[in-house]
């Protein structure tokens, strides 16, 4: 493709380092980056075979148009490999859909990173770890997919920390936070089929996302074992005010734990649903819900989120070890909501 | 060595200010709440001060759908129709 890249170029004098140079100018996220020359820019749009000024994705809000080169660039230096280069589009476009409603997660004191979810043949084309560790480090698939994603963030559509990007705590996942459903293994449709794919498609699904916390349960042969201590780590977690998901991430042991019971997703999201409701009396007490105690407030209860669909449930983690994770997301269904973009590999 | 900038190169935007009003004297104003706890309140004190200390005629409050999102355009034609001069801001 022989196509003019548009983007300003730079040219570093022979004597300096050009990854000093990029944090000069303060294009990385703290990491050092690979310095984004033109045949590797040009490498990176050729994998997913479209015009460097392709609109990816508009962010309305910040008037901002991701072009096919930006986010080529971008995925260079977060260490890329070309074939990576159709699941960070993907994403992209996940983060550009009104539903997940960029300016909100993308800019709020609230410090939401972007969980991204892989599904289909491609994780195991490009090696994306469903596995052991998977929430990282080891794999580059997972480090540099979700990196390239937040350069982008950062780089293009001005969520820098300080300025669009006013996290107070922010996490260790904005640095990069991408796992793959153990489809292989998981005795259940993968979140993909869930949300109306087919099951050869790949997907990303975006979830803005507070960083996962993992519970323990060893004691339990049961669905219900295993689900009331998650049920109970879960019920005040994030913002209970208001949640629009959560995922939910069984692992190995538990994932069989509740299959062998005869449980499905659909069974697991009904039960955590139903458990994770809080009395107003409550959220009252413990200063989460505005004002003073209401007659009835014991009774009147709220769930963490609207339906029992709200929550993702992802079969995924190392085999061995009674831990499981889940991730609340941020904001409320109102202000954003996980989307699921097909691959086009 | 030559690299490409990854970063979105500003392209010049054109923003049309309204003129500020000379004085608040008879003004409606509007006051656009951003649905965040005690907004109304903070917004419904800045309202009665413009009356009280700078002669506005009126405060009339409008809600948003949610904080991460401008104000939706029904708002907007409301406002242009019926008030003078508008209050907004984003904050905790």
């Amino acid at each position: 493709m022989a196509s003019t890249l548009a983007s300003k170029r730079h040219h570093v004098e022979d004597g300096t380092d050009p990854i000093e140079f990029c944090f000069e100018q303060g294009w990385s996220d703290g990491l050092p980056v690979v310095p984004p020359t033109e045949a590797r820019v040009r490498a990176m749009l050729q994998a997913v075979r479209v015009a460097p000024d392709h609109q990816v994705a508009y962010i309305e809000h910040r008037a901002v148009a991701v072009t096919a080169e930006k986010v080529a660039v971008n995925a260079v230096m977060a260490g890329c490999r070309p074939e990576y280069m159709p699941v960070v589009v993907a994403a992209v476009k996940g983060i550009g859909d009104p539903r997940w409603n960029y300016h909100g997660p993308g800019t709020s004191t609230g410090g939401a990173g972007v969980l991204l979810i892989v599904n289909g043949p491609i994780r195991r084309t490009l090696d994306v770890n469903c596995g052991d560790n998977l929430f990282g480090p080891g794999w580059r698939a997972n480090l540099t997919i979700g990196r390239a994603l937040r350069l982008v963030m950062r780089n293009v559509c001005g969520s820098r920390p300080g300025t669009l990007d006013r996290g107070t705590l922010g996490h260790p996942g904005r640095l990069s936070y991408v796992i793959g459903e153990n489809e292989e293994e998981s005795p259940w449709p993968p979140l993909h089929v869930e949300r109306g794919f087919r099951p050869e498609q790949s997907t990303v699904t975006v979830m803005a996302a507070e960083g996962p916390r993992q519970f323990y349960n060893q004691l339990s042969n049961t669905p219900e074992g295993v689900l009331t201590t998650l049920a109970d780590d879960m019920r005040i977690s994030g913002s209970v005010m208001g949640q629009p998901n959560y995922a939910v991430v069984l692992a190995g042991e538990h994932m069989r734990t509740i299959a062998g019971g005869g449980w499905g997703k659909k069974e697991v999201r009904q039960f955590l649903w139903e458990r994770t409701h809080n009395s107003h009396a409550h959220l009252r007490r413990t200063h989460r819900m505005a004002g003073a105690l209401q007659p009835g407030d014991e009774e009147r209860l709220r769930p963490l989120v609207e339906s029992p669909d709200d929550i993702l449930v992802v079969a995924a983690g190392g085999r061995a070890g009674t831990f499981s994770a889940y991730i609340p997301g941020w904001g409320s269904k109102r202000s954003s909501q996980a989307v699921t973009v097909a691959i086009d590999a | 060595m030559e690299l490409l900038d990854p970063t979105t190169e500003a392209t010049a935007q054109r923003i049309a200010y309204v003129p500020r009003p000379r004085s608040l004297e008879g003004a409606r104003v509007a006051l656009i709440e951003n649905t965040k706890f005690n907004s109304d309140r903070l917004l419904q004190k800045i309202g009665e001060i413009l009356v009280r200390d700078h002669g506005a005629a009126s405060t009339r409050m409008f809600r948003k759908r949610n904080a991460s999102v401008p104000a939706h355009e029904e708002i907007v034609a409301e406002i242009r129709q019926t008030c003078d001069v508008a209050v907004a801001g984003v904050g905790d």
